[in-house]
């Protein structure tokens, strides 16, 4: 573990730098993963929809708490092949649940498009691929950025049980004070998130905004 | 020369038989209304026609081109398909224009993707573009919609929405322009401006197959009415021999239901 600094305010933002390093890992690698996943759900080829679909849902039926337990043992017990790194333990953990929400809002946005919108682009000589990306993806889009905004702001908050496995995130970090008889660190530590998550707010209102020239 | 015709069409949806062995064929400018109960399957001959269903049996001709034929042991690629769906136009009664689109954009989105095929794409693309889009701006002022080229969907009325939709399917210049309930999700007092495009586009002989629940309407702008009941055609002829001198039984008691309302 780095050096544990004796000032608070040093050691909570040290710490938070741990919850948005793994924050922004999972949503640049859980974003395309989560596509994937729906690609397999929706899957013509039932096996593989089908087992894909139990996958989703052990995923979103289990705690990530115990998610991060076992992406941290299980290799080291099944395989013999112990993790090495406990952050990127997490982020596995965290890649995985994230990508199956993910996939799911995915496809509620892509099915929530009218088959008329298809049928107009076939009647239109268009081939597949041009119906998907100049008359569907920006419609799904605009539909699922409201869920995505949900799902966003969660993953800033859950970083936190990352502390679980042993990552000095944030309140890992305040929770040492609070053992010194110093408690006002740990409730500052909701600070931190209020702001990050003010921020992401108005990122997820603005992208709405731009995205409201049109209604679908 | 026929421009289209169609052979013993016949399409099950499992086990439920929705057409039942269609023939009819349709002259160049010539409009075809097909009129007929809910079910009767006017809608599913039409999509059939335009590819969005696949026929179980029969054929398609345009132009004495096969462009559908069961007995043809090699199914249509999707290249096939959208070239031989290219020959028809189709207008939907809920419009289905593209949302994120403007009203001009809409019009000349598919023929700039289409345009992309040509060889000279790439060393024109400017002036292709700038073709199109005087294309667009022309056929907008025909449906009376010059003033609305930078709207979006959203921001128009329902008859304004559908003759979008009518430019959007002339912009390809299809051989039949068909048109399905294009009034049916109308306001009444939106319907005539609708109504009125279709036939100015009759008069000046645009090939259209419209299948359509408003009567008057029919009657007036038609050259031919079909009948559908069941899966089969019940009736077939000029407005006036379908209109006022029907020879089936269930053409007169379809007519006078609609009549008496």
């Amino acid at each position: 573990m780095s050096s544990i600094s004796s000032n608070p305010i040093e050691s909570l933002s040290t710490g938070f730098i741990y919850n948005l390093e793994l924050f922004a890992l999972t949503l640049l690698l859980a974003l395309p993963l989560g596509l994937i996943i729906m690609f397999f759900t929706t899957s013509k080829f039932k096996p593989l929809a089908w087992v894909s679909k139990v996958f989703v849902w052990i995923i979103r039926g289990t705690p990530l708490m115990l998610q991060l337990f076992v992406v941290l043992y299980a290799p080291g017990l099944l395989f013999e092949i112990p993790m090495s790194n406990r952050f990127t333990a997490a982020v596995i953990a965290f890649v995985i649940n994230y990508a199956c929400y993910f996939s799911e809002i995915y496809r509620g946005g892509i099915e929530s498009i009218p088959k008329g919108q298809y049928e107009a682009g076939q009647v239109l000589g268009m081939t597949r691929s041009q119906i998907f990306f100049k008359i569907i993806l920006l419609q799904v889009i605009k539909r699922i950025i409201p869920p995505m905004g949900n799902e966003v702001i969660t993953l800033v908050k859950d970083t936190s049980l990352s502390r679980i496995i042993g990552i000095a995130e944030i309140i890992m970090c305040a929770e040492r004070f609070t053992k010194q008889g110093l408690i006002w660190p740990l409730f500052s530590t909701g600070l931190y998130f209020l702001l990050f998550n003010g921020i992401l707010t108005i990122l997820f209102g603005f992208i709405e905004k731009k995205m409201d020239y049109f209604r679908a | 020369m026929a421009i289209l015709e169609v052979k013993n069409l016949r399409k099950n949806f499992g086990s439920l038989e929705v057409l039942k062995g269609i023939d009819f064929s349709l002259e160049k400018g010539e409009v075809l209304a097909m009129i007929g109960a809910s079910g009767s399957g006017k809608t599913t001959l039409l999509r059939c026609l335009n590819f969005l269903e696949r026929p179980t049996e029969g054929q398609i001709f345009v132009k004495d081109n096969v462009i559908f034929d069961s007995s043809d042991a090699r199914s249509l690629g999707e290249a096939e398909i959208r070239k031989n769906r290219l020959h028809f136009g189709m207008v939907f009664q809920a419009f289905n224009l593209f949302p994120q689109y403007t009203v001009l954009k809409n019009c000349t989105l598919a023929k700039e993707l289409l345009a992309q095929e040509r060889p000279d794409y790439k060393s024109r693309k400017k002036e292709i573009f700038e073709e199109i889009r005087e294309q667009g701006l022309e056929i907008l002022d025909k449906v009376g919609l010059r003033d609305r080229i930078d709207y979006y969907p959203h921001q128009l009325s329902g008859g304004q929405q559908q003759r979008v939709a009518i430019a959007r399917a002339l912009m390809l210049q299809p051989d039949i322009l068909c048109f399905d309930e294009p009034t049916s999700a109308l306001d009444p007092e939106l319907t005539g401006e609708v109504l009125k495009v279709i036939k100015g586009l009759a008069d000046h002989h645009t090939t259209m197959v419209i299948v359509t629940h408003e009567m008057q309407f029919a009657r007036d702008v038609s050259d031919k009415v079909l009948f559908l009941d069941q899966g089969v055609i019940a009736e077939y002829g000029t407005p006036s021999q379908v209109f006022e001198n029907p020879t089936e039984e269930r053409t007169k008691q379809f007519l006078e239901r609609y009549f008496e309302n």
